[in-house]
């Protein structure tokens, strides 16, 4: 496991990168904006190669997810999961409290990340922190901003802050450390998170400058004059792109909504039976939400 | 024998310094942005962390610095001259003094001979972009006449500049005076011709031709044509072929722009021209490969002639592989036998007739193969090294972290590692060899892996044409050494 927890810290770094490549002097750099989308490519592959092996949320709830209702009917679910080593799990909360307290509105569906995570299983540590983020989610719904692309910077900054702490440790040693790697995890994305709200429309602006700069090309491959004729107006163009958006940023919300249960769920045998069901419909859910996050990925470097 | 071939000799290497920057007294044409030029010199011993440069709050405060940066090395075909290129946009070529009968034992030293601000800063307005002025990289041509011709391209631009000598001037106007005020034609009163006088030497650099509008994205490359009359300008996706005297149209002769996008796996890292074969030129990619183009196959050489890529090593495999194994730049051997490139971590010697895997494979820091994650954090692992042959094509050399850059020969597969910094490099000592310890026992000299400075790179090395003279450009100093003479 420790891998996709390298694999989540690699991902954040990644975005943060490409979030960064926008207020940099000379403009976007096309080759290094390739080369963080293949590793973040990468990342998330690793990240996900276990996925089909774990236990995914039931497409219902993933549904719920999508469209904000919140853990105020989960909550039920989340007590009986909190059994052994509430100790542990206080700390960890202690620590994700802390964090989450400081972060602002926006943020704050990180703490709804944890919800939908913490609910498809029974590891304490995921348990204690999202009882603590519990009080946290009524917040996003109310705030202004909760616009779609907001829902995307929440995924961005669930990734980044929650990968450590979500994160369900095998054995005792990992559990003691993870307390420390979420706070370390949680400070420095914590510089990040005053970056996410901007980054989707980072994404969405980017590709419409991805297309002006492709506008001035001259159709011509033989000769190029430097008085290149003004774009023809390739608003169809536009159009497709930024629905491609719209529809990737839900199914970038759903899979990692999905996926994030599906690395945390425990493979114990006890939910195995309930969820089996459960995993079938979100494997399907899954398949189709891969098949078009794949686009997504690749929309980043289409500048 | 000559004594070219560092290595034959029993002692492994030894370089001498010959580092001078030196405002000589042949006068320099001061632009209006020149006066930045004396921090050239002032900058020397500050420590510059170039990650943290690209904060736009530290921006202002660290533009004089960022700007002295240097980002390109190139000398001319003779070796008389080294142009070096930095961030700021200007260009400073330095001019080999002439050896003396009378000090035969010194050798030519360099001395500034001409500063000119080559680029500006320009604002794309339709794109909201801003175009660094910084010059990405300088060719020269060569010489014709009197005069000295070079390319320098920043991310949109080429700029053909002329450097000229002016040692005369005209005197002995009839309607004008010295000043160059009008005269009053009631106090002429008898003609006189006009006599060219000698006057201080200066050195003129003017833009003759401008090279604007033909790139999308940034110019990486430029190469001059074995014709001496066409050259090429590569960018991410895109090269166009360019004739010299032409500045309002360009042919494109490689595009792997895809049709979406989205589907975007690789771009162009730099291209060359064959040094002895106007058709010829070679391009690296991001994923590691080379296309070598016969431009008499097709007008759009799109399809190449032949591809160079050794398979992955599946061992090796990480989050990082794509980004180590994008090349970073590409060299002809001057005889035209042999390509060199360099990526993230090796630098490998191809032969043109082999294109299945390389001849030699050299590592330059494979210690870093297990840092390649917080080298990826620290941006460090996107830092484009370049490499360089030597006048004979038996001598790479490349840079690395801490100043430390690395020269390998490829007769006698010995290699070393040298220190480009002021400590090491008083005028006549001779370089000490360094090494960078990777297991646990540190011996005396070694510096340990942890302790190198990654703000600290060597990325832009030239080598003389003929000789061994290499200059060494350590962020914002030039370091320029010879070997040692007996």
């Amino acid at each position: 496991m420790e891998f996709k927890v390298e694999a989540h810290r690699i991902m954040s770094i990644s975005l943060g990168k490409i979030y960064n490549s926008r207020v940099q002097r000379g403009g976007i750099k096309l080759h290094k904006n390739l080369l963080v989308s293949l590793v973040l490519r990468s990342a998330r592959q690793v990240y996900l190669s276990d996925y089909y092996g774990g236990i995914c949320l039931s497409a219902q709830q993933a549904r719920e997810w999508c469209e904000g209702e919140y853990m105020a009917s989960k909550q039920g679910k989340l007590v009986p999961g909190s059994t052994e080593s509430l100790s542990e799990s206080d700390e960890q909360s202690e620590v994700a409290v802390d964090k989450q307290e400081t972060r602002d509105v926006v943020e704050s569906p990180a703490g709804l990340h944890v919800e939908t995570q913490a609910s498809g299983e029974q590891d304490s540590a995921e348990n204690g922190v999202s009882d603590s983020g519990c009080s946290d989610i009524k917040n996003p719904e109310e705030s202004p901003e909760a616009t779609q692309t907001c829902e995307v910077a929440s995924v961005v900054t669930a990734i980044s802050s929650n990968c450590i702490s979500a994160h369900s440790p095998s054995d005792p040693k990992e559990e003691t450390e993870t307390p420390t790697d979420c706070q370390t995890d949680n400070s420095e994305s914590a510089e990040k998170h005053s970056y996410e709200p901007k980054a989707p429309q980072a994404y969405t602006n980017r590709k419409r400058t991805a297309d002006d700069s492709e506008l001035t090309d001259s159709p011509t491959k033989r000769t190029k004059l430097t008085s290149t004729s003004l774009p023809s107006t390739n608003d169809e163009n536009k159009g497709e792109t930024e629905e491609m958006d719209t529809s990737n940023v839900s199914s970038l919300i759903t899979i990692f909504g999905s996926s994030f249960s599906g690395l945390l769920s425990n493979k114990e045998g006890e939910q195995s039976d309930s969820e089996a069901e459960d995993s079938d419909s979100g494997q399907i859910c899954c398949d189709q939400m891969l098949k078009n996050l794949n686009p997504w990925s690749t929309a980043i470097v289409a500048f | 024998v000559s004594n070219g071939y560092l290595f034959v000799q029993e002692q492994t290497l030894r370089f001498l310094p010959l580092f001078h920057i030196l405002i000589s007294g042949k006068g320099l044409i001061m632009t209006k942005s020149a006066q930045l030029a004396p921090t050239l010199l002032s900058q020397m011993d500050e420590e510059i962390d170039t990650r943290k440069i690209n904060n736009s709050f530290l921006r202002d405060h660290n533009y004089a610095t960022e700007a002295d940066i240097i980002s390109t090395v190139e000398f001319n075909p003779t070796g008389e001259l080294l142009a070096t290129g930095d961030k700021g946009g200007r260009v400073v070529v330095f001019q080999r003094e002439q050896e003396s009968k009378n000090q035969p034992h010194r050798r030519g030293e360099y001395n500034v001979y001409s500063t000119f601000q080559s680029h500006e800063p320009e604002f794309d307005y339709l794109k909201s972009l801003e175009i660094e002025e910084k010059i990405n990289k300088i060719r020269w041509l060569p010489q014709q006449n009197a005069a000295y011709f070079l390319l320098s391209t920043n991310d949109k631009t080429v700029k053909l500049w002329k450097i000229s000598e002016r040692d005369k001037r005209p005197e002995g106007y009839n309607l004008k005076d010295e000043e160059g005020r009008i005269r009053d034609p009631a106090t002429i009163t008898a003609l006189r011709v006009p006599v060219l006088q000698p006057m201080d030497l200066m050195v003129e650099a003017t833009p003759r031709r401008v090279f604007s509008n033909a790139h999308t994205y940034h110019i990486n490359s430029i190469s001059v044509s074995n014709d001496y009359e066409t050259y090429m300008s590569t960018d991410d996706l895109r090269i166009n072929l360019w004739n010299l005297e032409i500045t309002n149209q360009s042919f494109n002769i490689v595009d792997i722009k895809p049709a979406n996008m989205e589907e975007l796996t690789e771009v162009i890292t730099a291209a060359e021209f064959h040094p002895n074969q106007c058709n010829t030129f070679i391009y690296s990619s991001s994923k590691g490969s080379i296309r070598l183009c016969d431009m008499r196959a097709s007008a759009l050489c799109d399809n190449h002639s032949k591809f160079f890529e050794e398979p992955e090593d599946p061992s090796n495999r990480s989050f990082f592989s794509e980004i180590i194994s994008s090349i970073s730049d590409v060299k002809f051997s001057h005889s035209g036998r042999y390509l060199m490139t360099r990526d993230y971590l090796t630098v490998k010697v191809w032969d043109l007739n082999m294109e299945s895997k390389p001849l030699e494979t050299y590592q330059v820091h494979d210690y870093l193969r297990s840092k390649l994650c917080s080298l990826y954090e620290n941006d460090c692992i996107f830092d484009k090294f370049e490499c360089v042959w030597n006048g004979s094509d038996s001598v790479i050399m490349t840079g690395s972290y801490n100043n430390f850059f690395r020269m390998f020969d490829r007769n006698t597969k010995r290699d070393v590692t040298l220190e480009a910094s002021r400590e090491n490099s008083k005028p006549r000592a001779i370089l000490k060899p360094r090494k960078v310890c990777v297991g646990g026992k540190r011996r005396k000299d070694e510096i340990s892996v942890d302790s190198l400075d990654f703000s600290k790179k060597i990325l832009h090395t030239a080598w003389h044409p003929s000789e061994n003279i290499i200059a060494v450009a350590a962020t914002n100093n030039l370091y320029i050494f010879q070997d040692k003479v007996n």
